[in-house]
């Protein structure tokens, strides 16, 4: 998946209006919550990838998400 | 492995009693410290909106279930003395010992050669209760009342904000016995390694209770609780549920060598409308197939969501047709599991509310 491809389908996932940038801090996005945290660990178990609920509490920036997927984005 | 079949055994009664009070999200929305924003999300999501409670703080689940199980005694015209065992499945018990289940005999007047114990589960309760009830049958036993259920607004601290608004009362009691011809399937599963998630910590051998039980905790997100209460961490139990939910069906569909379009219905454990939707989504079956609206009229009512999601959505269909469903449960332990069975008309009425009886 494309870079912008992973950003459109992350802002549907936390279902915000704000576009979102790999430096995009976490604590910005006003539908950042506990329900977002959710629709974020169905996404990645969708992808394929094995993630804690614990490892979202250390995640700051857009781009962290994007690290932890890792082979997903490619470019 | 814990995959199994039985023939011949089948349910033929499920009634459900659940609080009498209804409390609505807005009216609770100021204890929880919710600004109009987020809650309008978590009615969306989560399907808050509003549940059943018992008003009187001295009514337990057995109480609930003992309600229930007159009225199978009265649908059905069947006395307490053909009753072999009684099995009851709650994480909210009259006392910590003895059994509920040895008081409830007798007070049902049931006979002495009844076998009554209490099984301690929650979401999965149903599912583990209904097989106990099954494999006492297989055992020789002719009849079985199972009652599962519990008290859930009583063990989560007013002040949680995760866990109370979702937290209902209901009791439940449901008739097997032998007889119906067809062959049913259960798959149990149990993972330990996870029971911090959904626990009371307080009040048991491990940690007893003492003064630092009732100390106010509060959490990141500004939850409220104290060590005697239920704690939950919802997104671990969420991870838990969409990873071991979806397989379960696939394999207990391949034991049974049938196919998910066998089934007439999907009645899950009714945790939230954000998890059941999640489910819905990944098993490609549709809402009028997968029952998901019991939380937000009833609260999440633990080991009673099962049979109360029947009795308060689907009690025409229980009581007028020979169906096929998957029943599935998955939570507190951990534990899950998941059964089909075939039922042919069975007494499934509307849900009752409690009333409270004059005790003699």
């Amino acid at each position: 998946m494309k870079l912008q491809e992973f950003l459109e389908e992350l802002q549907d996932v936390i279902d915000t209006e704000m576009e979102l940038e790999p430096s995009t801090p976490l604590e910005d996005i006003e539908e950042y919550d506990s329900i977002a945290v959710l629709s974020l660990m169905s996404f990645f178990d969708e992808l394929g990838v094995d993630i804690s609920a614990g490892e979202f509490e250390k995640f700051e920036r857009v781009s962290d998400i994007i690290e932890r997927v890792g082979d997903v984005v490619d470019g | 492995m814990a995959k199994l079949s039985f023939d011949d055994i089948s349910i033929k009664a499920v009634v459900t009693t659940a609080g009498d009070k209804k409390l609505k999200i807005e009216d609770e929305a100021s204890k929880f410290s919710y600004d109009e924003k987020s809650l309008k999300r978590l009615k969306r999501s989560m399907g808050f909106e509003s549940r059943y409670v018992l008003s009187d703080d001295s009514v337990c689940t057995s109480d609930l279930c003992l309600a229930s199980a007159e009225k199978i005694f009265e649908g059905l015209d069947i006395g307490p003395e053909s009753i072999d065992a009684l099995i009851m499945v709650t994480q909210t018990p009259d006392y910590r010992a003895p059994s509920s289940a040895i008081i409830m005999q007798h007070r049902l007047g049931l006979t002495e050669d009844t076998i009554a114990y209490d099984i301690n589960l929650g979401c999965s309760g149903f599912i583990n209760g209904l097989f106990t009830a099954y494999s006492m049958i297989n055992s020789g036993l002719g009849r079985v009342l199972l009652c599962v259920g519990d008290v859930a607004s009583r063990f989560a601290y007013e002040r949680d904000r995760n866990l109370t608004p979702l937290m209902g009362d209901a009791g439940s009691a449901v008739l097997i016995e032998r007889g119906g011809g067809s062959r049913s399937y259960f798959l149990l599963r149990s993972d330990g390694s996870g029971y911090r998630h959904l626990i009371i910590p307080d009040g048991g051998c491990r940690r007893p209770f003492s003064k630092e039980s009732l100390e106010l905790r509060v959490s990141q997100d500004g939850s409220v609780r104290r060590d005697m209460d239920m704690y939950m961490n919802g997104a671990e139990i969420f991870n838990f549920t969409i990873k071991v939910v979806p397989t379960m069906f696939d394999e207990l569909l391949e034991f049974a060598g049938m196919g998910k379009e066998d089934m007439d219905y999907f009645v899950l454990h009714q945790a939230n409308r954000y998890i059941l939707r999640n489910i819905a989504k990944r098993l490609g079956v549709s809402e009028d197939r997968l029952p998901m609206d019991t939380v937000s009229i009833y609260g999440n009512q633990n080991s009673a969501s099962i049979p109360g999601t029947i009795n308060a959505f689907l009690s025409d269909s229980y009581s007028n047709s020979s169906l096929r469903s998957i029943f599935a449960g998955f939570g507190i332990g951990l534990s899950w599991g998941a059964c089909i069975v075939d039922t042919e008309s069975i007494f499934a009425p509307g849900i009752f509310h409690y009333e409270k009886k004059e005790r003699e």
